[in-house]
This record gives C-alpha cells, sequence and structure tokens, in this order.
C-alpha cells in the first residue's frame, strides 16, 4: 500500500504527531501521525490487532504514550483523561464502557459531570437524539439491549459536550439495521458540528459517513486518503467497499 | 443454659457492636469500590477516632460536641495522607493490588506504633454521650449509648445512600468502581475520587470508634480487631455492598454476642470465623450478593 496524501484543513481540531505506545517490549502502536478537521467525520480503519484501539487509547491518555498530541493547536500531550474530556474530547470505548449496575438516568448524569448546572438541558437534547432512552430512564444499563447500549454510550458522551467524539467499533455486536442507525446519528452529530473519529469494522458503512479515512496496519498508519478517492484504489477499495 | 432475659441481653449487646463492624465494613466497601483495593489500615481509623477524641476531651477538656467535630476531620485528613503518600504513588509506579494492599497493612502497622509512643498503651475511654441509664425493658439493659449508635448508624446509611444515589460526587465515585476509565473518559478525577473515598471511609472508622470507645475501650491496638471483624462483615455481605456489609455486621455482631452467652467469651472469634468459613463455602460471593444490583440501583 502506498501512503497518499489528502487534503488537510486550516486548523486541525485534532493533531496527533508521532504518536506511540507499547505494551512492555511490543511495539503495539509506531510513530503516527494523524489529524481531525474542524468539523470533520474522520474514520479509521484496519484488521484485527493492527493498532486502532491502541491508538485510541493513546489518544485519550488511557494508555501511555509518546509523541504530541494538540487539540486546537494547544498542546495536550501531557494532560490525563479526565483533562483531555474538560477540553472537549470525549471517548466511546469499544464494549461501550457503561456502568451497568447504574440506571441509564444515571449513566447520563454522570456523563454531565463537567457540567452540572446544564443537565436537563443536555438531558432533553440526547432524547430528541435516542427517544428510546427516555423510555428506559430508571432502567439498569446493564439490562438494555445492544442497540440501546451504544446509543447510551453516545448520550452519555454527548452529556460531555464533546468537540471531538472519538468512537472504538460502535457497530461491534449490532444488528445491521442498527448499526446502520447508529451510524446515521454520528453523521447528524458531525452535521452538527462535532468532529468525529471513528474506529469501524463495518467499513462500507464508515466509508458512507466520512470524509477521509486513515488506513492503519501493524501498528502504524499506511494509507491516508479522502473516501471518494478510495475507488480509485483497487486493492483498498476491494478490501473494505466490497 | 442461658435464660431469655441473657439471650435478649446479648442480642441487643450483638447488635451495638455489630452495627460499628458494619461501619467499619461499609468504609472497606467505599475503598474498594472506588479503587479496588482492600484497606487493611481500616481498623486504624476506628482506634484513631477513639483515641483522638479522647485525647481531646482529657487532654484539652473540649466539650463532647467540639471533639468529636475536630476528630472526625482529622481523621480523614489522616486516610487522605495514606491515600496521598502511598496509595497514590504506588498506582503511580505500576504496584500491583496486593503490593498496595500490603503496604496498607504496613501502614496499620506504623500508626498504631506511632500512637502507642505518643499516647502510651494505656487503655483509654471516655463518657458515654448521655449519663445515666441503662434504660430497661422487662431484664434486659439497654445503655443510652446503644441508642446512639443505632441512631447514628441509620443516620449514616441514610447520609451515605443520599451521598452515593443524589449527589455528583456520590454517583461519579459508583461510575468510578464500575469502570473508572469510562469514568476518566467523562471528565471524572478518579485520583481525586480515590481521596474521597480514603477520607469517607476514615471518617466511617473515626464514627464509629467514637461511638464505640464510652461501650469499651480504646488502645493503641484496637484497631486490628475491628479491622478483621469489619472485613469478615464485609465478606458475608458481599465485598463491594454498603448494605450488605452493614447486614454482615450485625448478623456477626450477634453472633459473637450469642457464642459468648452460649459458649464462654473465648469462642467469640471461632464463632466469627466459623460464619465466615460457612459463608464463604455456600456463598462464595457473600450472603447478600443477589441483593446487591438491586441495593446499587437504588
Amino acid at each position: 500500500m502506498t501512503a497518499v496524501s489528502a487534503a488537510t484543513a486550516d486548523v486541525p481540531l485534532l493533531e496527533a504527531k508521532d504518536i506511540s505506545a507499547s505494551y512492555g517490549h511490543v511495539h503495539a502502536l509506531k510513530p503516527t501521525s494523524l489529524h481531525v478537521a474542524e468539523g470533520e467525520l474522520v474514520t479509521i480503519l484496519g484488521p484485527n490487532g493492527a493498532g486502532k484501539t491502541t491508538l485510541m487509547r493513546a489518544l485519550t491518555r488511557l494508555t501511555p504514550s509518546r509523541g504530541n498530541v494538540f487539540f486546537r493547536g494547544r498542546d495536550v500531550s501531557r494532560l490525563s483523561t479526565n483533562r483531555l474530556a474538560r477540553c472537549g474530547i470525549v471517548m466511546v470505548q469499544e464494549g461501550r464502557g457503561l456502568f451497568s449496575q447504574m440506571t441509564v438516568r444515571e449513566n447520563l448524569v454522570v456523563g454531565g459531570y463537567l457540567h452540572p448546572g446544564d443537565i436537563d438541558t443536555h438531558l432533553q437534547a440526547v432524547f430528541e437524539l435516542f427517544p428510546r432512552l427516555k423510555e428506559r430512564l430508571d432502567q439498569l444499563a446493564g439490562t438494555l439491549s445492544g442497540g440501546e447500549q451504544q446509543m447510551l454510550a453516545i448520550g452519555r458522551a454527548l452529556m460531555a459536550k464533546p468537540q471531538l467524539l472519538m468512537l472504538d467499533e460502535p457497530s461491534l455486536g449490532l444488528a445491521p439495521r442498527v448499526a446502520s442507525e447508529i451510524l446515521g446519528t454520528l453523521r447528524e452529530l458531525n452535521r452538527r458540528g462535532i468532529g468525529i473519529l471513528l474506529v469501524e469494522q463495518k467499513a462500507p458503512l464508515a466509508l458512507k459517513l466520512a470524509q477521509r479515512v486513515y488506513v492503519i496496519s501493524l501498528g502504524r498508519i499506511v494509507v491516508e486518503l479522502k473516501t471518494d478517492e478510495i475507488e480509485s484504489h483497487h486493492d483498498l477499495a476491494r478490501y473494505y467497499l466490497h | 443454659m442461658p435464660s431469655l432475659v441473657e439471650f435478649l441481653q446479648s442480642i441487643v449487646n450483638g447488635i451495638g457492636l455489630g452495627l460499628i463492624y458494619g461501619l467499619v465494613g461499609i468504609g472497606f466497601c467505599v475503598i474498594y469500590n472506588a479503587s479496588g483495593i482492600v484497606n487493611f489500615a481500616q481498623g486504624v481509623f476506628v482506634m484513631l477516632g477513639g483515641m483522638v477524641c479522647q485525647v481531646l476531651l482529657a487532654e484539652l477538656g473540649l466539650p463532647i460536641w467540639l471533639a468529636i467535630m475536630v476528630t472526625i476531620p482529622l481523621v480523614a485528613l489522616s486516610g487522605m495522607v495514606m491515600e496521598f503518600a502511598i496509595v497514590r504513588p504506588m498506582m503511580h509506579r505500576g504496584a500491583t493490588l496486593f503490593a498496595i494492599i500490603l503496604a496498607t497493612l504496613a501502614a496499620q502497622i506504623m500508626i498504631e506504633r506511632i500512637t502507642l509512643i505518643t499516647f502510651g498503651d494505656r487503655p483509654r475511654t471516655f463518657s458515654e454521650f448521655t449519663s445515666g441509664g441503662p434504660f430497661k425493658i422487662g431484664g434486659v439493659a439497654i445503655g443510652y449509648q446503644l441508642f446512639w449508635i443505632l441512631g447514628c448508624g441509620a443516620l449514616l446509611v441514610f447520609l451515605l445512600w443520599l451521598f452515593f444515589t443524589r449527589t455528583r460526587v456520590g454517583r461519579a465515585l459508583r461510575a468510578c468502581s464500575q469502570n473508572s476509565e469510562a469514568a476518566q473518559l467523562l471528565g471524572v478525577p478518579v485520583s481525586q475520587m480515590m481521596l474521597v473515598a480514603f477520607a469517607l471511609s476514615a471518617a466511617l472508622g473515626a464514627i464509629a470508634g467514637i461511638l464505640v470507645t464510652p461501650t469499651q475501650y480504646t488502645a493503641y491496638n484496637v484497631g486490628t480487631p475491628f479491622g478483621v471483624n469489619g472485613f469478615i462483615a464485609a465478606i458475608i455481605g458481599g465485598f463491594g455492598r454498603a448494605g450488605g456489609a452493614l447486614a454482615g455486621g450485625l448478623l456477626l455482631g450477634v453472633l459473637q454476642a450469642l457464642a459468648i452467652v452460649a459458649l464462654g467469651a473465648g469462642f467469640k472469634n471461632v464463632a466469627a470465623l466459623s460464619a465466615l468459613l460457612v459463608v464463604l463455602l455456600l456463598f462464595p460471593n457473600g450472603l447478600f450478593a443477589g441483593f446487591g444490583s438491586a441495593a446499587r440501583s437504588q
């Protein structure tokens, strides 16, 4: 595969330079750079074990990393995970990361931890996006269906007022129709101006949403291109579109 | 064969002591839920509560209400120091949970020795909060301090329930206990939550110590038995479940009291450890594990 340049926006919302991470002696993520522009939806594709989740964890400092991360030009490389959330970088983890023994309402309220004065307003906004959550408010999160859990995970992240929403495999384990619904919601959020960095196994769905794509392999980004350019790369098109 | 009065009297005594075990057990749960650590120095907070309060009363002549108001924050501060000086650095250096748990045990021994050097080995006590009594029903004597223990215990459980379900920090603490990474991703400062957990846990221990000292005594080494019994209470209740720890404490306290009456004081700990063994064999997750989910969700 060959690296292909894509147009970059003037002011990146997120910019990572030579970010890398290791688990002991295993270099799970080799020095890698990427960026997400304001209001952009970018997807990261790659086979299992390529380093997608490690990249997301390194960007949010859940996994210790080297290299630099800039958010709207500000160096946030040394900020802790919770400080990054304060800046506006919020991630929905693979597996959703719900507080399963807490109710839907409590999950959402904890999501609004940083904005305690705006809880009711944000709750209404989440309910407009996911009306089903309003019907399940007093239900334990762990008892929701897979699709509802993912709605809650995204709704909870929205309570934190993200400027960049990162999602790791949001359609994992969901029926195709539900997955499509969830990814459609991401498109809507992106339309509202939230930058999105999406790791997704269902490549055809993700590529319909994204403006740009990074392909990661063996812990390194090997391709960067606009999604409308992917057809011209036959090997990628064959692998990810069909 | 104990008489009915002796039997009822032992149940009353057991309830008082059991509530104290329950409070210590809740202290274990608060820290465990926030961090996954079993703080074996939990009993030392009970000792410090009684000791500091006694010193403030006897040496400085403070009134009881003021001594209590000073003691609780002081002991809570000691919990925060333990988190900040021992647990947090070890966590940042990647220590295993086992190493951290061992460090809390070392901290307990250290604090006990410092207390011994500072205040000596003389057992100390102070008067019950309300003079007079005991209150008698039939032949059963109920000391006024037991009412304080019952009242404060019930109030504390209610306040803890309010804290964990109705406040921003309480909900965040519960969130940390279930998925600390997800909590961090939402902006919850997990290390500050740990500090809160240690402070809260130490304060609970201090209150337990203040409540129980008038009925017994305090000394540099009373923390260990309270810690062990509180730990057993927490396990019986299903470790990590505050309500379970309280119920486990009550059960343990009553069982110990009954064992003293029926078999003699020497069998008190045998009864406690037998109860623990039975619970572990029959209910590996604790007697109240089945109710835990519902309790947490409330």
